[in-house]
């Protein structure tokens, strides 16, 4: 069907947007593309639904939301990410060369202690830079709530950070373990 | 809400992301220069917006996997007509790794070149070049298009006071329409030992350029140099107190014409 291989070209389009957020909500980078491999499997098992008047990105990033969602629910270690073993996959990865490398472990670390609730608005807003609107469309929340959870967890974050780099003299990278 | 009352925090962040309009925005924009400590918490958010934006971007830049572009395929998927398709699609796959990579490829590239002269800063202005300029909705932290004219002057204003007092030299916002081209706004960014400060100009083709502002390291002047690395070229230069780099995807001419144009504009006026 012709509107079926156009979605699909649609679709391929929007993979490396996809894999990024995946790739900020997951940390992992292979379990990463497992959730963007289930999130296209179960785009095109719904692509009828889709109203092609829309973003897709915004369609398919709601499904990857209810992909995490469910695996999540189903598998608890994934919720619960150790953030040393966090910014060791993200150093693996290497690339960025334009990022400070101590704050770049210290940035993933913050995030990874950001509650999936939290972080999740956070980075739609700021990575993907989603409006306000479309972010609550790809949460299924209202746009007040998406307000006072991006500005919580813009407020949390800086708290990990700068505790961390208090801390960082003291105790030492470790002393974040023990409040996981 | 009276003007005198302190937006909360829901809120500035709000303003942060461009969630809010007309004389809300200007509130806000007014209540954050006349308290400098709100006005340095915004800042960290927008650093950390920044800094989480790079340290994901990168993953853009990947060809897309395999496996993934085969679940795109291959699901469900009729013979007729496939090999074609399949064709566009190796195509279409290529182009997106080959625009978003291209620059990137040059990392290894970038670091030999490294050796051979250029200096760590010149990167920067690159790769903030390479981070900031595709973006569609939030290339400027601070934009200078926005409203009627007498607005984008003060906005102008605005920003050149920002980064002259944030960078401790003189930032002044080049005019280079005589070339083409016109100011979008400016951002903060982090350099080796301090802040920096990129300039964004738009031609009417959408074509981006973007001038990187350092504080130099000693007073000195040095003269045009210009280096190319993959698609993007760059002149850089040291006048003064304040270094600069000219990045973008333009011919040598181009950009060399549009440096020379900032270098007479940096001239102070002769009496």
């Amino acid at each position: 069907m012709q509107a079926d291989d156009v979605f699909r070209q649609q679709l391929l389009g929007v993979i490396p947007r996809l894999r990024r957020y995946a790739r900020s909500l997951v940390f992992d980078s292979p379990a990463a593309d497992d959730l963007v491999q289930t999130t296209l499997e179960r785009a095109l098992a719904h692509w009828h639904q889709f109203d092609q008047r829309r973003d897709l990105l915004v369609w398919v990033l709601s499904i990857a939301h209810n992909a995490h969602l469910d695996q999540r629910r189903r598998d608890a270690r994934l919720s619960v990410v150790d953030p040393e073993r966090a910014s060791a996959d993200q150093d693996a990865q290497g690339g960025d060369p334009g990022v400070d490398v101590g704050l770049r472990i210290d940035l993933v670390q913050a995030l990874a202690r950001l509650s999936p609730e939290q972080r999740e608005p956070l980075l739609l807003v700021s990575v993907e830079q989603l409006t306000y609107a479309e972010c609550a469309e790809v949460l299924r929340i209202p746009v007040g709530t998406v307000m006072s959870r991006v500005s919580r967890a813009r407020a949390s974050l800086r708290q990990f950070l700068d505790g961390s780099e208090r801390s960082a003299g003291a105790a030492g990278p470790r002393g974040l373990r023990r409040v996981i | 809400m009276t003007t005198d009352e302190r937006p909360d925090d829901a809120l500035l962040s709000a303003w942060l992301d461009g969630e809010v309009e007309g004389s809300e925005c200007a509130r806000i924009e007014a209540w954050l220069q006349a308290h400098p400590d709100d006005a340095a918490r915004v800042r960290l958010w927008a650093a950390d917006r920044d800094a989480l934006r790079a340290r994901f971007s990168a993953t853009l830049d990947e060809p897309v996997p395999e496996r993934l572009a085969q679940a795109v395929w291959r699901r469900g998927r009729v013979a007729a007509g496939g090999p074609w398709l399949q064709a566009v699609a190796a195509v279409l796959l290529l182009g997106v790794g080959v625009a978003i990579g291209a620059w990137w490829r040059g990392g290894a590239a970038r670091d030999a070149q490294q050796a051979s002269g250029s200096p760590a800063w010149t990167q920067r202005a690159a790769v903030a070049h390479a981070v900031y300029s595709p973006e569609e909705r939030h290339p400027v932290e601070v934009s200078v298009r926005e409203g009627d004219a007498a607005s984008q002057r003060e906005q102008e204003q605005h920003l050149s006071r920002w980064l002259t007092r944030r960078l401790s030299v003189p930032v002044k916002l080049f005019d280079l329409r005589s070339e083409g081209f016109e100011l979008v706004g400016g951002r903060l960014l982090p350099d080796a030992n301090g802040p920096s400060a990129q300039l964004m100009y738009q031609d009417a083709m959408g074509q981006r350029v973007t001038v990187y502002l350092r504080k130099a390291d000693r007073e000195a002047s040095a003269a045009f140099r210009y280096d190319r690395r993959g698609d993007l070229g760059m002149f850089y230069w040291v006048e003064g107190l304040c270094g600069y780099a000219l990045v973008g995807p333009q011919p040598r001419e181009r950009l060399l014409a549009l440096a020379e144009a900032i270098a007479k504009q940096d001239q102070p006026p002769s009496r």
